[in-house]
């Protein structure tokens, strides 16, 4: 038997859909599964989440049958910045304002490349930031307040 | 703890204020009316035609927030924490007195979370079934039911729905346990009514009225006190066999508790005015909903619907064993 | 005769210049917003729904219409622009739309999606005028079963979306019919998955997703080597269809547009198959299968018409029945019922000028979606050459504001974050979003029908098999499932080394 070697990549994606895949089936199995006749809560996620796990260990298998190849690189940067910037919005849109959140979004979001700089940052949100307001705060009246009680 | 407290008195001091400052001269800016549900379903309708004309005697746009999910619980939760100064309101249905019941674990305390406005309007709920549907009447119905239980069909819009409140009750007057299928909406359940997929539905006016009265479906009765205008040929329920079978959507609307008086007050005159707006007045009469009377219009006839109607469907829920979360 | 009555007295109302300019304000705004990535149709038309309060009825029928459809059209060129379909229809049109843009193409994608959704949107207007009332009494016939048994071939043909590994895709789809049942469960009310958190009651938030795995999950991949890629695409070769991609379009076009009218008049779903049966076609019948998700102009074409004849035809409930087919057309009725019109079976006898006058206002407005969009074009496509470091900031907080201002809920904004996460580890992982997207999207129904089907029959599952529709759909399904495994089960060894 030759060494054991297994595709990187695909050996993850099957764990992750594996793991799902029990996660699924222990959920299910909590709830009521009731009959095929009279199915209950539980009955088909459970035989999705079977199914799921059933699809996770064909690609483990066949992930054994060739080589690793290279992942490329990974957006740590991007990541570090991009993600927070939906969550920033949510945090700040109620308590300051509509204004305030979308400067701060923009703002970390630009910081995601290595390419912004400070001052055209600085432009580029502000510019925004008058635009989103005049489009949706003005123009499309959604009914957000522009500056929270935060502020007041 | 000598933080929580120094904060918890701060809080207290700052709404205080706050309602302080905004009592004078109500309302110094738009209001924001929360409807715990999705924009065109007909709570949103209705919310949306009485804001309109109750912005016009307020001298202030009344905005209304769509903050749909959980059964209209979400946005209850949302308006029971806002700043009790008279800017966000909810305009809920029944579903505020049900879901004290239908959901064990609220975020807010239905009875004592909020301050009232008053009774906006009540909505009458027809018994429907398919066009081609044996019975003739509600009597037939109820013979029909009796002695076929398993082979009725009950049509509702989901957990907490209208149709499915009504369903429950009439259930429990008839005492029979039909075979009830759940839709995802009004509108998927309609449809199958209408198919001919299902036998039977409870629904509000406000989705049976047309179909009424083009033939597409059949109505034994409406569930108000007294018969509809829209709908001359249909008896009460208690006319056509189920005495005191009343049920009605009615809505509300709230604010959150320690809303000044002045402010509810206020609040409570445009109402009574908007209900008797000729435009919302014609709507209404269209739909077949019924407006509230000045009377009900008022934060006292809120208080005491509210307060029946949690008792009232209490034994109701906890009979059919079915609960939200 | 009386069709031709109807239509004039349609087109006479619809093109009075009052309506006119109506229908001209609801497709402008409606591709204005719905170029903004992150909201939809559904979330245009609920913000503006107050507008059109102070108007006739007719009028403000016909501009929420053009919001509606200059919404989608707007909605397809952000997927190809961007990547960031705003919803499950624009997904589809975002797998090789995107790709196009991707190779200069970018002009020719949305040329294509402008002319492919102008043919189905004619013909399928024509459909409505002329078969509305038969039509639905086909669709009445559509229970439980058949929608069960529908949504099963749509599942099925799903596998072809993908490009790479079948079994990938397969358990994409699994997955996303999982991450459906998230939510209440509407049978006894049980939550399902949603480990305590009470915002989740309702399910998994669409937009939120899509805009996560597709859109953010794209801006990170872009991120990637930033240093040696600074705008999206270096060159851009021609904006408008050669003679070429006029001929690879055509065929395509008249099959979307053929499936998309069947299926957009079933009220219980049936439009959101129609872009995925689209693509599932064009990829079996084209000669060059590889070519997809590549940047097949067949991939956009297809899908693009059938989309846009779904959307038109998923009028028919709501005019004949009375009964919303997707959330706009119940936005619709609401509008309708404030101004004064409840709508119902008789709307059509009741109030003609309305009826028709929405009809004939839908054809005009997609004339004036064509029309406006064909010049715009040119600039579109100059977007794409913005520096990517100042347009992703844009694009992130526009999504912000639309994915809030659905159902002004922050969570939502949480589940951006964590599907943008979840999006790039699945492309790390050469893992596609559609057949997830499709597999969320179909989920809730497939249990839904099949848990009715089950309740209506007393337990009996032959129902699925002595119901002729039903029965018709499943044999189509399994044909398919043929079709579909014996050409990748020979593929399969090529299609693994594949390399993006």
């Amino acid at each position: 038997m030759r060494g054991f070697s297994i595709n990187g990549r695909d050996g993850l994606c099957a764990a992750i859909f594996i793991l799902l895949g029990v996660f699924f089936a222990m959920q299910s199995l909590g709830m009521e599964l009731g009959t095929a006749f009279r199915m209950g809560p539980g009955y088909f996620p459970l035989v999705l989440a079977g199914f799921l796990i059933l699809l996770g260990l064909i690609i483990l298998v066949q992930a054994t049958q060739y080589a690793a190849e290279p992942v490329g690189p990974i957006a740590w940067r991007g990541m570090f910045f991009i993600l927070p910037a939906p969550i920033v919005f949510g945090l700040t849109v109620r308590g300051l304002g509509f204004v305030p959140a979308v400067f701060l979004t923009a703002m970390i979001a630009a910081f995601a490349s290595s390419r912004m700089k400070p001052g055209i940052a600085l432009l580029l949100v502000s510019g925004l930031t008058i635009f989103s307001v005049i489009v949706f705060s003005y123009a499309l009246g959604l009914p957000f307040r522009r500056f929270g009680p935060w502020l007041d | 703890m000598k933080r929580t407290i120094a904060a918890l008195a701060a809080a207290a001091a700052f709404t205080v204020s706050a309602s302080i400052a905004g009592a004078q001269g109500y309302p110094e800016r738009n209001i924001t009316m929360v409807v715990p549900f999705s924009a065109g379903g007909p709570t949103d309708t209705v919310t949306r035609l009485v804001a309109e004309s109750m912005s016009k005697d307020l001298g202030r746009q009344i905005i209304v927030e769509n903050v749909g999910g959980a059964g209209g619980t979400l946005g209850a939760g949302r308006v029971a924490n806002a700043d009790p100064d008279g800017y966000t309101l909810l305009l809920h249905h029944i579903g505020m007195a049900t879901s004290a019941t239908l959901y064990r674990k609220l975020p807010y305390d239905t009875l004592n979370a909020f301050d009232y406005v008053g009774l906006v309007t009540d909505v009458p709920m027809t018994i429907v079934a398919r066009k081609d549907f044996e019975p003739q009447d509600l009597k037939g119905l109820i013979e029909y039911v009796k002695a076929n239980p398993d082979k009725v069909t009950l049509a509702n819009a989901g957990i907490g729905a209208a149709s499915h409140l009504c369903g429950m009750m009439f259930m429990n007057a008839i005492k029979t346990p039909l075979v009830t299928v759940p839709y995802k909406g009004t509108g998927p359940a309609m449809t199958d009514l209408l198919g001919g997929q299902v036998d039977i539905m409870c629904d509000q006016t406000t989705n049976t009225t047309k179909q009424i009265q083009a033939g597409t479906i059949k109505a034994y009765a409406v569930t108000s006190p007294e018969k509809l205008e829209v709908l001359p040929n249909v008896p009460t329920a208690s006319e056509a066999g189920l005495p005191d079978f009343v049920v009605g959507i009615w809505h509300g609307i709230y604010a959150p508790k320690g809303t000044p008086p002045e402010v509810t007050a206020k609040l409570s005159a445009a109402l009574q005015k908007a209900l008797k707006d000729p435009n919302v007045v014609a709507r209404f009469a269209e739909l077949g909903t019924i407006p509230a009377t000045d009377a009900e219009a008022t934060p006292e006839g809120l208080k005491a619907k509210l307060e029946t109607e949690v008792a009232r469907w209490k034994p109701v829920i906890d009979g059919a064993g079915q609960y939200a979360d | 005769m009386d069709l031709f009555n109807n239509l004039a007295l349609g087109f006479s109302t619809a093109a009075s210049p009052w309506n006119l300019l109506f229908c001209f304000t609801g497709v402008m705004l409606g591709t204005l917003i719905g170029v903004l990535p992150g909201i939809g149709a559904t979330a245009t038309i609920a913000m503006l729904l107050p507008i059109t309060f102070q108007l006739e009825p007719v009028s403000s029928l016909i501009m929420l219409a053009g919001i509606y459809y200059g919404a989608q059209y707007g909605g397809s060129t952000t997927a190809i622009l961007i990547n960031m379909p705003g919803e499950s229809s624009s997904a589809v049109t975002a797998i090789d739309g995107y790709q196009m843009a991707r190779q200069g193409r970018a002009g020719v994608a949305l040329a294509t999606a402008a002319i492919g959704s102008f043919f189905a949107g004619t013909v399928s207007t024509f459909l409505v005028a002329i078969f509305a009332p038969p039509l639905t009494s086909i669709a009445l016939k559509f229970g439980a079963a058949e929608y069960f048994s529908l949504m099963v071939v749509g599942l099925i043909s799903s596998i072809a979306l993908a490009h790479g590994s079948v079994i990938k895709a397969l358990a994409m789809v699994v997955l996303g019919l999982l991450l459906g049942l998230v939510g209440t469960d509407i049978n006894t009310g049980t939550p399902r998955f949603i480990l305590g958190i009470r915002d989740l009651s309702d399910g998994l938030n669409f937009v939120a997703m899509a805009v996560g795995v597709f859109g953010v999950a794209e801006i990170l991949r872009n991120l990637e080597n930033e240093q040696t890629r600074s705008v999206m695409i270096k060159k851009v070769t021609g904006l408008l269809p050669t003679r070429e991609d006029f001929r690879r379009m055509a065929a395509p076009i008249l099959r979307g547009t053929a499936l998309g009218s069947a299926l957009g008049i079933l009220p219980g779903g049936g439009a959101i198959l129609a872009s995925f049966a689209s693509y599932t076609v064009e990829k079996r019948v084209s000669k060059h299968p590889q070519t997809f998700g590549k940047g097949a102009i067949e991939g956009v074409a297809g899908p693009e018409a059938a989309n846009n004849a779904g959307a038109q035809t998923s009028f028919i409930p709501m005019l004949t029945l009375g009964i919303p087919a997707n959330p706009v057309m119940a936005l619709m009725i609401g509008a309708m019922i404030i101004q004064g019109i409840v709508p119902g079976p008789n709307v059509a006898t009741e109030q003609p000028a309305l009826f028709w006058g929405i009809i004939a206002s839908m054809w005009i407005g997609n004339l004036m979606l064509i029309v406006l969009n064909l010049p715009m074009i040119g600039l579109w496509v100059k977007l794409l050459t913005i520096p990517y470091y100042v347009l992703f900031p844009i694009i992130l907080a526009f999504c912000s504001i639309g994915v809030y201002s659905v159902n002004s809920n922050v969570f939502d904004l949480y589940s951006v974050a964590f599907f943008g996460l979840i999006g790039y580890v699945l492309v790390k992982l050469h893992c596609e979003p559609a057949p997830l997207l499709l597999g969320f999207v179909l989920g809730p129904l497939l249990e839904e029908n099949l848990r009715r089907a089950m309740i209506i029959s007393r337990g009996d599952a032959t129902v699925f098999f002595t119901r002729p529709i039903s029965a018709t759909l499943l044999a189509i399904a399994l044909a398919v499932l043929v079709i579909v495994l014996l050409p990748s089960i020979n593929r399969k060894r090529e299609e693994i080394f594949v390399e993006d």
